[in-house]
């Protein structure tokens, strides 16, 4: 109807900065979700146009499912196959650079690619920039990409020194590519033998590559193929890369997880405006009923309102966005230039991120203006004509305050149950429960700060509670807007302090020998070369060691699921270091460990696959199929995050090939000199330069220090999210004070000076700023709580820790937007002409 | 013709021991083209007899019949287009839309029916002229004075053509010459235009220009008498009755 329309445009011309403040709430959360989804799509479209440039023929591309080597002779399997025209097969892992060469290259690893040179020429395109490519007769030479040759300052004819399983190998540089083959990874490539030499594998490769003879359907071929090599293989996209790939979906995913949640905020700031909105135009709202309008009627005004916002606040949230991509895109794409060799051409609008931004944008705001509408359906025509009696709010008020109690137990009820989606519903209950409960509380709450209050502004302080306790609903509106934001940082920092306190006392339990010989990469499975039995026999004899042992690694598979597998010393590693466990005895089950095929799972794993003591899982491994008795639940500090299991190296050995130490735990006797220990332990180090000497304090701080930067990352993120809050608690306290421009009016007629005016609107700020910051302080432990409960349930077990620090940082918070909230409208306040503020409606 | 009839109208508000009974089994009727003023002074239940007339609220008990029709039996929604198609009110606080000119205020009830803008405007200008508004039509509420918001709220009221007037103290917020002359245009309304208009006030002045009055006290009516004139000389008499209740 046209005149809902009229209307609806002339209530938000008349209240310019309020539509403003609301619709910025919706700008922020169209602009983040719209914009990040039109710049990754074309960081990705950018990446995946590299790659395709550089696969060159190959069709086909085939790895074990575990993701680990095998034997070169499967390539008779493929060459068996019909229609396949060539086949190839190398061996391509990370290797960490030694300490001094990463610094100058600014990379910690190179991706090293053990090739058959003649095959390989053939199915891919190396463009040389100076030198020759790999030929069959080279032994230690290598092939290294343009940028890694500018980075290291080599040329043809120069050596390049990498950590082998015997120490290292020298390599002599032959050829320089003109472009690396996979963007953000540094390729370099060795025959294949050379390769097999560096990691101690001989005859053994991870990678298989063929390509089809014309005409031949590839994916005919591809299950052909797979068929013949059996069910330890899986076929691969034709593109590497995939960690990339992936962290830029991931980043995908978060921001638009981010921008929901500032959607989500931006309704919430809608329905409080709508609120204000309802209770100060109910005299007008009573009147269109008077003179014939119907409830819908009156309904659709107050949602054509949110709509027309909603609308503004979309388009000028996609142009926004659009915006935010471009000056992102500008930001990174002399990085990706530089380090990707990338070239990202204008941010993609595509037409399902169009409508999910838009959907997701006027959504939000109808979903926000659709409770306060169905109020406004319900005022009746007499209260245009009379005042309501205040009794009737009061009972209204206790009505809901009862149904928010009701509702807080059965979230308490919920949280008890330690069932993690039954709290999570909780949380919901609860944080309902408390805006229902808001308006009960604003009473006493104000009564106990308008104590304290009353100690700076004495006189106002009384005044602002007055008004804070008549308005109980305008009150509960603002102080729920600030604990929504409250909430948000004091739950990020619950979750922040019991990961830093849990993990730091993973290490205390899990990582506690004397000294640690550790990679250089602490994600065992990051391309690490580890060493032969050598370097351990050499750190026994060590005088003053009294014992040392070492963690090796292996993958396999269970359902699909890729298993990263330790193996561990039965009888060493317990004394030494051991596991922090949740379930099963230790004792036990490191006994089990060594006598049978019996594994300790981390509780990522147990919590994904729900697997109990006594379950027998049967994993895929390099040797077949092998079943597994679980005997524990239990991780250590570097695998907590990672899907582990923890056998014996015998069996490791026996069902994975794997023999290489990876990190070497080492005790030394209590009253053993350890600096001379060290001094032997350096030199030992010395000749195998994947590893690094640690001693334990030294490393726990270390840890602790980067932990420390985590946390200060996290803690950004929490900032970011509490920001849309803060911002709605700045635009409701605006709108609060703005609503009372009359009574200010009325204060100014009756005599009370600017700077009372000004104290009191400052008072009641402080007020709402305290009563918001108890409202966000329950709903922040609460929440916070339920997040460290849910990380138990996903195998995280970390013990919940009081975030102490949040509640200060809450407080100050709070109070600090409380005051800094009121400062314009306080000024503006007491600046206004007392008749115009009179005639204010 | 019988336009207006109450049987046993009641409203009591609360209940038990604070129960307040507004209204007390009040029986009256009022003729098409009839100009009835109900007085008597504050909290006697005259606005609320006049609430549960328009249908702005429903009675605890007894009937209201419109035309032999109970108002009483109506859902929300035939009630909310019977206020907009055949009842017209005018208040004391004029409750104009603060943010719509005079002549979208007044073409609102018309607007709210489906009708279309330019014409609900055409009859609203025509309504406005003829109550002296015609050089304020794009004045917004608050560039008028009061008299002039209530002669908008008087075009409002009647620019659906409606078969009943009803008006609670339209005086009230008004100095005695603007009273004077929104009282004067009630009974034009009711001679010239032929509308059954049923006025609350409890001002003699504005209640001298009807043809009938209605004395009430503790929610009864307990008097009634018939004008023959408008002039001083009535207004004086009411005036006395109007203290003596």
């Amino acid at each position: 109807m046209r005149v809902q329309w009229t209307m609806a445009l002339r209530y938000l011309r008349g209240r310019k900065l309020r539509t403003a403040l609301t619709t910025l709430a919706v700008v922020f959360g169209v602009a983040v979700l719209f914009g990040m989804n039109a710049l990754l799509p074309t960081m990705l479209q950018a990446f995946r146009q590299t790659v395709l440039a550089t696969t060159g023929k190959v069709d086909l591309v085939f790895t074990s499912v575990t993701d680990g080597p095998f034997s070169a002779e499967r390539l008779e399997a493929v060459w068996g196959v019909e229609g396949i025209a060539e086949v190839t097969g190398s061996l391509r892992r990370n290797v960490l650079l030694p300490p001094d060469l990463a610094g100058q290259a600014g990379l910690n690893a190179v991706t090293l690619v053990g090739v058959e040179p003649e095959v390989a020429a053939r199915l891919r395109h190396y463009p040389l920039k100076v030198g020759r490519f790999l030929t069959a007769d080279d032994s230690d030479a290598m092939v290294i990409s343009k940028g890694l040759a500018e980075k290291l300052a080599l040329s043809t004819g120069d050596t390049l020194t990498l950590p082998s399983a015997t120490g290292t190998t020298d390599f002599e540089i032959v050829g320089i590519l003109d472009v690396p083959s996979i963007p953000g990874v540094e390729e370099v490539f060795v025959p294949l033998p050379a390769a097999q030499r560096l990691w101690g594998m001989p005859g053994q490769i991870n990678v298989i590559e063929a390509v089809v003879k014309p005409g031949v359907d590839r994916d005919k071929a591809e299950q052909a193929v797979l068929a013949a090599l059996g069910e330890m293989f899986k076929a691969e996209p034709p593109e590497m890369g995939e960690e990339l790939i992936a962290s830029l979906q991931m980043g995908e995913i978060a921001f638009a997880l981010f921008g929901v949640m500032a959607l989500a905020i931006g309704a919430f700031i809608i329905l409080n405006t709508f609120r204000t909105v309802v209770v100060e135009r109910r005299h007008d709202l009573g009147m269109l009923r008077a003179i014939g309008a119907s409830r819908r009627v009156v309904v659709g005004l107050i949602l054509v309102e949110s709509l027309l916002q909603g609308v503004l606040g979309t388009a000028i949230g996609l142009t926004a966005g659009y915006g935010l991509a471009w000056l992102l895109l500008l930001t990174v794409r002399s990085v990706m230039q530089h380090y990707l060799r990338m070239e990202a051409a204008a941010p993609i609008i595509t037409l399902p991120n169009l409508l999910t931004a838009t959907i997701l944008g006027l959504g939000a705001t109808l979903a926000g203006g659709l409770w306060p509408a169905l109020s406004a359906g319900r005022v009746t025509p007499l209260e245009a004509l009379r005042p309501v009696a205040p009794g009737a709010y009061e009972r209204a008020a206790k009505k809901r305050g009862i149904a928010g109690a009701v509702l807080v137990v059965l979230a308490a009820l919920a949280l008890l149950t330690g069932n993690f989606n039954m709290a999570a519903l909780g949380t919901l209950l609860f944080l309902t429960g408390l805006v229902l409960m808001a308006p009960a509380l604003v009473g006493p709450l104000s009564r106990l700060f308008g104590r304290l209050l009353a100690l700076i502004f004495a006189r106002e302080g009384r005044l602002a509670e007055g008004n804070l306790v008549r308005q109980p609903n305008r009150a509960a509106v603002t102080a729920s807007a600030l604990m929504v934001g409250l909430a948000m940082i004091l739950a990020i920092a619950g979750m922040v302090t019991s990961i830093f306190d849990g993990f730091m006392s993973y290490i205390d339990h899990s990582l506690r020998a004397d000294f640690l010989l550790m990679p250089a990469s602490l994600v065992l499975g990051g391309g690490n070369v580890g060493a032969g039995p050598e370097l351990v026999e050499e750190v026994r004899a060590v005088p003053g060691v009294t014992g040392a042992t070492t963690l090796r690694l292996g993958t396999a598979a269970v359902d699909g699921l890729t298993l990263q597998v330790i193996g561990v010393d039965p009888e060493t590693y317990p004394r030494l270091s051991g596991l922090a466990f949740r379930y099963g005895d230790p004792e036990e089950a490191f006994v089990a460990l060594e006598r049978e095929r019996a594994m300790i799972v981390n509780g990522v794993f147990a919590a994904q696959r729900r697997v109990r003591l006594g379950d027998v899982l049967t994993l895929q491994t390099p040797a077949g199929k092998r079943a597994y008795r679980v005997v524990g639940v239990g991780s250590d500090y570097l695998n907590a995050k990672l899907v582990t299991a923890y056998i014996s190296q015998a069996n490791l050995e026996r069902d994975f090939y794997q023999t290489a130490d990876l990190l070497v735990m080492v005790e030394a006797a209590e009253d053993a000199d350890t600096a001379a220990i060290q001094a032997r332990l350096e030199e030992i180090v010395r000749k195998y330069p994947s590893f690094v000497l640690t001693e334990w304090r030294s490393f726990r701080e270390e840890q602790e220090r980067v932990f420390g930067q985590s946390v200060y990352l996290l803690n950004v993120i929490g900032v970011m999210f509490a920001l849309p809050s803060l911002l709605a608690m700045v635009n409701t306290l605006t709108i609060s004070v703005m609503e009372r421009t009359r009574e200010i009016g009325v204060l100014r007629a009756v005599g009370s000076t600017r700077r009372q005016i000004r104290r009191i609107v400052a008072a009641e700020s402080l007020l709402l700023g305290a009563l918001g910051t108890a409202f966000g302080i329950l709903a922040g432990l609460w929440l916070g709580y339920v997040l460290v409960t849910g990380m138990n349930v996903s195998g995280f077990a970390i013990p919940y820790y009081f975030p102490y620090t949040g509640i200060l940082v809450a407080v100050a918070v709070g109070l600090l937007i409380g005051v800094g909230a009121a400062v314009l409208p306080a000024r503006r306040a007491a600046r206004l002409d007392i008749v115009a503020a009179l005639r204010y409606e | 013709m019988t336009l207006i009839q109450t049987e046993n109208l009641t409203k009591i508000y609360g209940s038990g021991e604070t129960a307040v009974v507004a209204l007390d089994r009040v029986n009256m009727a009022l003729k098409q083209g009839e100009f009835l003023a109900v007085m008597g002074p504050s909290g006697c239940g005259k606005s609320t007899l006049l609430h549960l007339v328009g249908g702005l609220d429903r009675p605890t008990e007894g009937r209201v019949l419109l035309d032999g029709r109970d108002l009483t039996a109506l859902r929300d929604d035939d009630l909310a287009a019977l206020r907009r198609r055949r009842i017209g009110f005018v208040f004391q606080f004029y409750n104009l839309i603060p943010v719509l000119t005079a002549l979208e205020n007044a073409a609102l009830p018309l607007l709210l029916d489906g009708v279309k803008p330019a014409e609900a405007h055409r009859r609203a200008a025509e309504w406005l002229q003829r109550l002296g508004m015609g050089d304020r039509l794009h004045y917004r509420p608050d560039q008028l004075s009061g008299g002039q918001q209530q002669r908008v709220a008087i075009a409002r009221a009647l620019v659906s053509e409606p078969d009943l007037i009803l008006a609670d103290e339209p005086t009230g917020n008004l100095d005695s010459r603007a009273g004077d002359e929104i009282a004067a245009l009630l009974r034009r309304i009711s001679s010239e235009w032929g509308r059954t208009i049923l006025l609350v006030t409890h001002d003699p002045r504005v209640a001298a220009h009807a043809d009938r009055i209605l004395f009430m006290k503790d929610g009864r009516i307990i008097d009634e008498t018939r004008l023959a004139g408008t002039g001083e000389g009535e207004a004086q008499t009411l005036r006395e009755r109007m203290e003596a209740l």
